[in-house]
């Protein structure tokens, strides 16, 4: 009995692996032969990235892989001869990935989350030659590693005066995952963009403590609606489940801000008035004029409207993107890309005396 | 009150996954089993859940049967992985610890990898929605909070009274009992005792299953790779919080939850608490202060909790 059951289980693994690898079948060519191709050739540029969710989370990891698919489509063609993403990787596995990707040739590692701070500080010492590009912050880690920060309280600010302009209840919420790196940038600036077209208006500020939950994330977005408030936004991949529950209120007047433009492309995206998002692909463009300059780090590159580190889309289709609220987002917006460090102030936010 | 009453009726709803996740794991324990894995079950559940109403009419609304036939596949395949759990710790008596945490990467693993393979990307569907009971709802007070929700949040509240009287009150229920507090005495008076456990475990899965597919389906309405999130051992936690009693685990779960809700009220009305992350914790906090403090939890356990039977060496 014991060996038919054996017998079966094996046969099952088998089927479901079959199955499940059955409809996308990618290209082995790179992985044996990749190491010794880079000896061959050495300034062949090849990238991997790793993400702590997926490459198609309409949020964070999303938009990296869309600036580099995008850079790879606008650099001369070749000139990027591999690319590779490694997704939900937790940070005690982030070094096997990225020595796996170093033996494989992999020349310029992008470890995108604050989270891997540690593993990149280790590795860019452990492998000199390599370049890595880590996000956010803004503190050099190493000769070859490239800092990169958003400043995304340019975003929020944008976000909030969309906010402050559209909400009938004078009250508004925000749905953040932790209050760290790039997520407290834009929430404290959604807060002052706020409080900068409607002073009165009523400001929660909530974190769910994670950067993936995207049930959390809709609990306490029901949360805020029943509380009162009417528009709301939400930073990082966990929001998408904000958005969602904002969107089980189809006749009510309950709006989005988005921190993706992938978000307005969804289904749910109708309840979104407009959204923001990062353009990594200038970032990566740059990352890859530099490793043929032979610079691999020890810079900090930032993001702002002015160096084009961020896009900005309307929903022209929802009914709260007024031409009034167009022209005072696009008013500020202008001023963002004539100057950087226009929210500096961002750091005095304190969500205590909200 | 009103602010109480918005938050007790989104506990109502809010708990709904963990009640019928904890109360499958209940089934399994009670026959002497415990299966880590609810977490990895709940995946493929929210999975296969999603799966079938999107194969039908993607993102676009489906009729109800077709919402029904997704809950109804996650529970299937749910039996079916608690079945598959039963031959690698019943059959081949491997440690259930283990096991169970074996099954839960393989069931995260085998969800994410079906989901890029036959849906691609982050999806929403319709789903099923809250619909407001006319009359009842408008009850002051307990109309909002009782009267307000979809209709599996009710099947859900039906499964405590429905598995207090299958453990308590029938004839497989002192099977399972006896499974897992004695199996020997239960063997000796002609009970399979493997085969009780086998149906607890399909029971259990299922319940799991169904769990997952009614976060994708009711709660969430939207599927990624790690929509669980660590629920299904919160589940496994329930159990023990709420001492094998499907009533306790029911109070537990509701708690859980009104925690969880709470913290959210407490950083919206009292901001100048400022110390989220210590929010964020409370729910857990309060689960292991509830069984650190409760000495008298042994008792209630089963006593052959995670003992592989082995007939040849009963005596």
């Amino acid at each position: 009995m014991k060996k038919v059951l054996t017998v079966i289980l094996c046969l099952s693994l088998v089927l479901v692996l079959s199955v499940s690898c059955s409809k996308k079948a990618e290209p082995t060519d790179n992985s044996g032969k990749a190491a010794e191709k880079t000896v061959e050739k050495a300034k062949e540029i090849k990238v991997a990235l790793i993400v702590s969710s997926t490459i198609d989370d309409k949020g964070w990891c999303q938009a990296m892989h869309d600036g580099i698919t995008q850079a790879m489509n606008e650099l001369p063609k070749g000139k990027i001869s591999d690319y590779k993403a490694v997704e939900n990787t937790q940070p005690a596995d982030t070094m096997t990935a990225i020595r796996t990707y170093v033996n494989l040739g992999y020349n310029i590692i992008i470890v995108h989350g604050s989270q891997y701070r540690a593993q990149v500080e280790e590795a860019s010492k452990e492998f000199p030659d390599v370049m890595f590009a880590f996000g956010t912050t803004t503190d050099i880690i190493g000769p070859n590693v490239f800092s990169y920060m958003p400043q995304s309280e340019e975003t929020g600010y944008l976000s909030g005066i969309i906010a402050g302009m559209t909400t009938k209840a004078n009250h508004v919420g925000l749905v953040g995952p932790i209050d760290g790196g790039d997520s407290a940038r834009y929430n404290r600036g959604y807060v002052l963009g706020v409080q900068s077209v409607n002073p009165s208006c009523k400001i929660d500020v909530t974190h769910i403590g994670d950067f993936n939950d995207t049930v959390k994330s809709g609990e306490f977005a029901q949360n805020l609606i029943q509380g009162g408030c009417d528009v709301l936004t939400g930073s990082s991949q966990q929001a998408l489940g904000a958005l969602r529950a904002v969107a089980d209120y189809p006749d009510k007047e309950i709006w989005w801000v988005g921190q993706d433009l992938a978000q307005i492309a969804l289904d749910e995206g109708y309840k979104c008035i407009a959204a923001s998002s990062y353009n990594y692909k200038a970032v990566l463009i740059g990352l890859v004029d530099k490793f043929e300059k032979g610079k691999l780090g020890g810079e900090i590159i930032s993001m702002n409207f002015n160096n084009g580190g961020f896009e900005w889309g309307w929903n022209d289709s929802n009914p709260k993107a007024t031409a009034e609220v167009k022209k005072a987002v696009e008013s500020k917006m202008a001023e963002f890309v004539k100057a950087a460090d226009l929210v500096a102030n961002y750091k005095d936010v304190d969500y205590t005396k909200l | 009150m009103e602010l109480m009453i918005n938050t007790l009726t989104l506990t109502a709803r809010f708990t709904v996954a963990l009640l019928i996740a904890s109360m499958g794991e209940m089934f399994n324990q009670k026959s002497g089993i415990f299966n880590l894995g609810c977490e990895g079950i709940m995946s493929m559940g929210a999975f296969l859940g999603m799966l079938v109403p999107f194969l039908y009419g993607g993102a676009g609304t489906v009729p109800g049967y077709i919402n029904a036939a997704g809950l109804i596949a996650g529970a299937l395949c749910g039996a079916l992985m608690g079945l598959l759990f039963g031959v690698v710790v019943i059959s081949f008596r491997a440690p259930q610890g283990i096991a169970g945490i074996g099954l839960q990467m393989f069931g995260v693993g085998l969800a994410g990898t079906f989901f890029r393979s036959y849906i691609g990307g982050t999806q929403s569907i319709t789903g099923i929605n809250a619909k407001a009971i006319p009359v009842l709802s408008e009850i002051p007070v307990l109309g909002p909070i009782l009267f307000t929700h979809n209709p599996v949040v009710y099947i859900a509240y039906l499964m405590v009274p429905v598995a207090w009287y299958i453990i308590f009150k029938t004839p497989w229920g002192l099977k399972i009992r006896a499974a897992g507090t004695y199996p020997k005495a239960a063997d000796s008076l002609g009970i399979n005792v493997n085969k009780i456990r086998y149906e607890s475990l399909a029971v259990g899965g299922a319940m799991a299953g169904f769990a997952g597919a009614f976060l994708t389906l009711c709660q969430a309405k939207m599927f990624n790779a790690g929509i669980i999130s660590g629920r299904g051992f919160i589940a496994v936690a329930l159990v023990y919080f709420g001492q094998w009693h499907p009533v306790k685990i029911f109070l537990g779960a509701l708690l859980f939850t009104f925690a969880q809700s709470l913290q959210t009220q407490i950083q919206i009305f009292v901001p100048q608490f400022g110390y989220y992350e210590f929010l964020t914790m409370l729910p857990y906090i309060l689960v292991i202060a509830v069984l650190a403090f409760n000495r008298k939890s042994n008792k209630f356990g089963p006593a052959a909790l995670g003992k592989p039977f082995n007939r040849e060496q009963r005596v």
